[in-house]
């Protein structure tokens, strides 16, 4: 079976700091795949050079059967790969309702020449508006419509995210420290969230994270990085029991 | 001193008219969409250079005339021909007035379209904000050094607006003044529905952040082109009202003050917030009016004071105040755009 996602030998440079170096990694649909290591091992790079943030230096990536190792970020986004920020990078200024609606596809009032006449666009907004409700509803923001995101708390954040991702419709999502700041309860939430979102709709995950206790629970299948480099796969026993692994990252 | 009191409020409604253009033109560029348009006077100026060649080509040529060199040894010749067409034949001046409005629409659309480009080589939106601001000094000296269009530095006079064939004055300006409100209230209409639109949740969000909009999979640099057209074509069509009104076409009226003025006015009044823009246009139309009122009442007393300049430091003054004070503006923006919000109200 062909991966959703791969990547063969990728790398990124800044100056001389080799911060992805010649990283290989495949993602099956339907996956959920973590990848640690410590702080400054590349994780956030890999999934910048990934996403069209930044372009890889060397090395292909593959979507979906795409190459979209020198495709711009937009495109990468139409393809179906959404993803999210370590930081949460929400429209602070906007209410939640429209950060959720923000990313929806072929929204006719997009178009300039279509925007002034608001009845060529209403009843797509207004099936938008409804699709937007069910999905706050499920990531458990019912009722916070018309809130500004930045008054959300920080795992409110988080989950308006992963809620805004999901508008886009996407094949398969990577995300960046998604219980980062998070409450201890609420970070096992968010993944029960994501494992029923793969249950319901099949979608795959890339997910990079340092709660090991909750995320080796979930995942499939473990990438450990370090320095740049992949120095471990496997499923999370092996991982855990890798004694390389244990001694970079939690030093013994 | 004697005030003709209706002609006064004539004047100051077409200027307020004209200056609502200007200010919802930057306040959808800036206020929505987030890009630092410090060339404004660049895209008005091309209104009112649109309507210095039309008046002197295509109006002669529409009144079946010949035409004559504006600005050599036919100038009189030329400027009595302009003033006789637009005074004498209604139907061929307002024929040449709306293919002067459809001509600026056009030139102003499409140099917005093409001055949101040099944003490609410049992440850092202020950096355009300096391009544009430099440039539009730029254009501006060389529409003044290339005589044919608009006589260098003498311009262009003659320039009637589209009701001077009507004989009584007051009637005249006042059918003028009603064009210039009923165009900014048709432009007001046109900005609120696109910022109450999907189109302007878009624009909204790449004005916070156009990276995290890219990676959205939204088109950002042709949604930020095609807001930069709209609002350079209303701005160049604030222009030609600007040079009909006065009746007189000089590339020294579109230098960076009149930037500096339309900041004001989106500032003062909203950013953001259409309904702010027109308030800052009329604050600033007030002032500007009061003040030049009570420089020549000054100057007829015999003072020496040139209360003209007292004008600047005000509108400096207030440009501090609200940036430290108030940043929002006297009217802040409205957070939600579509209809979306009210569907969902319980």
């Amino acid at each position: 079976m062909t991966d959703l996602l791969a990547l063969h030998d990728v790398r990124k440079s800044f100056e001389r700091l080799r911060a992805v170096n010649e990283v290989s990694l495949g993602v099956a649909a339907g996956q959920i795949v973590g990848l640690i290591g410590p702080n400054g091992s590349g994780k956030s790079t890999l999934f910048n050079v990934i996403a069209g943030g930044a372009r890889a230096d060397a090395g292909r990536i593959v979507f979906d059967g795409h190459d979209i190792t020198a495709q711009p970020a937009d495109e990468i986004c139409r393809l179906g790969l959404a993803r999210s920020y370590q930081d949460p990078a929400l429209f602070f200024r906007m209410t939640v309702l429209d950060n959720m609606l923000l990313p929806a596809k072929g929204q006719r009032g997009e178009q300039p020449a279509r925007a002034p006449w608001h009845g060529l666009w209403r009843r797509q907004e207004q099936a938008l508006a409804a699709q937007a409700n069910a999905q706050l509803n499920q990531v458990e923001l019912r009722g916070h419509y018309a809130r500004l995101a930045s008054d959300l708390s920080g795992g409110q954040m988080k989950l308006l995210e992963l809620g805004r991702s999901l508008m886009g419709q996407p094949k398969m999502l990577l995300l960046d420290e998604p219980t980062a700041g998070v409450a201890p309860k609420l970070a096992r939430l968010i993944f029960e969230q994501i494992a029923g979102l793969r249950a319901a709709q099949g979608l795959t995950f890339l997910i990079i994270e340092h709660r090991l206790e909750v995320l080796f629970d979930f995942v499939d299948d473990i990438y450990v990085m370090s320095a740049g480099a992949v120095i471990a796969h496997g499923p999370p026993a092996a991982i855990a029991a890798n004694a390389h692994v244990r001694e970079i990252y939690f030093g013994d | 001193m004697n005030i003709d009191y209706v002609a006064t409020a004539l004047a100051l409604l077409t200027v307020f008219g004209i200056s609502a253009l200007m200010a919802l033109s930057l306040n959808l560029e800036y206020g929505v969409a987030g890009v630092p348009n410090f060339g404004q006077a660049m895209f008005v100026s091309i209104g009112a250079y649109t309507a210095g060649v039309t008046y002197t080509r295509l109006l002669p040529w529409l009144g079946g005339r010949a035409g004559l060199d504006p600005c050599g040894d036919t100038l009189t010749k030329a400027l009595a021909l302009r003033t006789e067409l637009t005074t004498l034949f209604p139907t061929v001046g307002f024929l040449n007035f709306g293919l002067t409005v459809l001509i600026a629409l056009l030139l102003g659309g499409l140099a917005g379209y093409l001055a949101s480009y040099a944003a490609l080589r410049v992440w850092e939106e202020w950096y355009l904000g300096l391009i544009l601001l430099v440039g539009s000094e730029v254009v501006r000296i060389l529409a003044q050094g290339y005589p044919p269009l608009l006589c260098g530095s003498n311009g262009l006079s003659g320039i009637g607006q589209p009701f001077v064939w009507v004989h009584n004055a007051t009637w005249s300006a006042a059918l003028f003044a009603l064009l210039a409100l009923l165009l900014a209230g048709a432009a007001y209409l046109l900005c609120e529905r696109l910022v109450r639109s999907p189109y302007g949740r878009l624009l909204k969000a790449i004005r916070e952040n156009d990276r995290v909009t890219l990676g959205l999979g939204k088109p950002v640099q042709r949604r930020r082109a095609q807001v930069m057209a709209i609002g350079s074509a209303i701005a160049a069509l604030s222009g030609v009202l600007f040079a009909v009104n006065l009746g007189f076409v000089s590339t020294n009226d579109y230098t960076v003050a009149l930037t500096l003025d339309v900041w004001v006015m989106v500032v003062l009044g909203g950013v953001g917030n259409g309904r702010g823009a027109l308030l800052g246009a009329l604050i600033v139309t007030v002032l500007n009016r009061l003040t030049a009122i009570a420089a020549i009442a000054l100057n007829a007393m015999g003072s020496q004071f040139e209360f003209n300049y007292v004008r600047y430091i005000l509108f400096a003054a207030i440009l501090l105040l609200m940036l430290r004070y108030r940043r929002q503006g006297l009217l802040p923006e409205r957070a939600r755009t579509t209809i979306a919000h009210d569907e969902l109200r319980p």
